[in-house]
């Protein structure tokens, strides 16, 4: 057998011969001390090779589980629970109101209509009787609502658990903006800048200079209006800048206050349930931890930037959502 | 999961993220991108699905590339601000710039080499590194004996300059 060429000299190291290939090579290197010197270099070469790349490895972690719902079982999951949650929020919204405005009595008053643009189907559904087929639909509606909570409640904690720190921007369910803290912002229809700016009745804000990709009317519980801008920082990263006008009464708060002490066992497990976690810790529900305004206070704003709540939101680190809001200027025509 | 897929998963996850990490240089990401070509696997099928995941990777980690040299430009601004850390102690300073020049070393080679080295030492066989980039089987042992030589020369030329650098 003629001399082993280096290429050979590697397969034999690595063990890639064949058998009768290996054989020749062992064979041929018992008898060439010139070829048995260069498989000794080869296999220093290799033993250096890898240990350097040793030094460029991963941290070694466990085998997580599989997370196929990252990429789109979750945009099917979302349109799977779109509806229960639109029906969750009307209910929601309706429970809510029966308990605040109905006296012992159980009088009703109506709310004026442009306060509460969802409530009429569910304003119906809570007054009715249990047998009725709406309020079989409302029932059905909750029991999907509060699976679909959970199932999102837990979509949200198995990657944080998992990755504590590392990751501070929470999954996103698409048409929803995650505030981090288990709350959801639900995005409604694309809405213009003067809209924007109605609903708010102030300027909604906005990074300077970034292309403004849409501004989406929204809802999250205890705000009358909630906007969200969405603005490109490139052609893959979109942030959302939220700006909220807080509910002049607090939903939850006249529940928790108002109602609460004289009807303590008024609101089912169910009602409890779907009127969210918080329900029964009216505590939590205070909205203390809200992001202040940034401190250029928007000049042009007609009401006091204190009532405006603010959140920044994307896939980018604390850090860079930081200085972001730091930007934030009131959008201007 | 069907069961051949998660026995894939099993034996060729940790693999998949060695091989991502040498691209991407971030464990995060490279176990985002590794979850990623499983998921997508799961949608694809494919009948290899071990050779399979390694080419979907290697196309992630360079639209990863391309994306982060684009996101790079944007972000310098907002990074530079929050530089609030604790100086690292003088064994994680040695062990990062190991790291590095072995990083430096590696882009040192060329893609084909680099490659070929990288599917070797992500648990790869000679088969299917063939099968991966192209080369003949029996090109597979004389491309990874010059990709660990000149990954071993350029590591130490780089430490020396180093030396030397530093007087």
């Amino acid at each position: 057998m003629s001399h082993v060429d280096d290429g050979t000299l590697h397969a034999y190291l690595d063990g890639e011969l064949s058998p009768p290939e290996a054989q020749g090579v062992a064979g041929h290197l018992t008898q060439c001390p010139g070829c048995r010197g260069r498989l000794e270099e080869e296999r220093a070469v290799i033993t250096r090779a890898t240990k350097l790349l040793g030094r460029a490895a991963p941290p070694d972690r466990e085998l997580p589980p599989f997370r196929p719902g990252d990429v789109k079982p979750l945009a099917r999951l979302w349109w799977k629970t779109r509806l229960p949650l639109a029906w969750a929020a009307t209910v929601a919204l309706a429970l809510g109101i029966g308990m605040y405005l109905g006296g012992p009595s159980g009088t009703h008053r109506v709310p004026a209509a442009d306060d509460l643009p969802n409530a009429a189907p569910a304003r119906a559904t809570a007054a009715a009787k249990p047998r009725e087929p709406r309020a079989d639909a409302a029932m059905k509606a909750r029991r999907e609502t509060v699976a679909a909570l959970s199932m999102r409640d837990e979509i949200a904690a198995a990657p944080e658990g998992k990755r504590a720190a590392a990751k501070p921007a929470a999954p996103s369910i698409s048409g929803t903006v995650s505030l981090g803290d288990g709350r959801y912002v639900l995005k409604g229809p694309s809405v213009s800048v003067d809209s924007a700016r109605l609903l708010l009745d102030a300027d909604p804000l906005e990074v300077p200079d970034l292309p403004i990709r849409g501004i989406y009317r929204a809802r999250l519980r205890g705000y009358s209006a909630v906007v969200v801008v969405e603005q490109a920082l490139d052609s893959s990263t979109v942030i959302e800048v939220i700006s909220g006008r807080r509910a002049p009464i607090a939903l939850e708060a006249a529940v928790a206050t108002g109602a609460g002490v004289e009807r303590v066992d008024t609101p089912s497990a169910g009602a409890r349930a779907l009127l969210g976690r918080n329900a029964d810790v009216p505590a939590a529900v205070a909205p203390t931890q809200d992001v202040p305004p940034p401190s250029p206070l928007p000049r042009k704003a007609r009401r006091p930037a204190a009532d405006l709540f603010l959140d920044i939101r994307g896939p980018l680190s604390v850090d860079s959502l930081a200085a972001l809001r730091r930007l934030l200027q009131p959008l201007r025509p | 999961m069907p069961q051949d897929l998660a026995d894939v998963y099993r034996t060729t996850y940790r693999a998949l993220v060695r091989f991502l990490y040498r691209k991407v240089w971030d464990a995060e990401r490279a176990e985002d991108l590794a979850q990623e070509a499983f998921a997508r696997a799961l949608v694809h099928k494919p009948t290899n699905a071990r050779g399979w995941l390694f080419i979907v990777a290697a196309n992630m980690a360079r639209d990863e590339a391309r994306r982060a040299a684009r996101e790079r430009r944007h972000l310098t601004l907002l990074t530079a601000e929050s530089q609030e850390t604790v100086p690292p102690s003088d064994e994680a300073l040695h062990a990062e710039n190991e790291w590095a020049q072995v990083r430096t070393a590696l882009e040192r080679l060329t893609p084909r080499d680099r490659e070929a080295l990288l599917l070797w030492d992500s648990g790869l066989s000679y088969d299917e590194i063939a099968a991966q980039t192209g080369l003949a089987l029996g090109a597979v042992g004389t491309t990874l004996g010059r990709a660990r030589r000149r990954l071993v020369e350029a590591y130490e030329a780089g430490t020396k300059g180093e030396h030397v650098a530093r007087g």
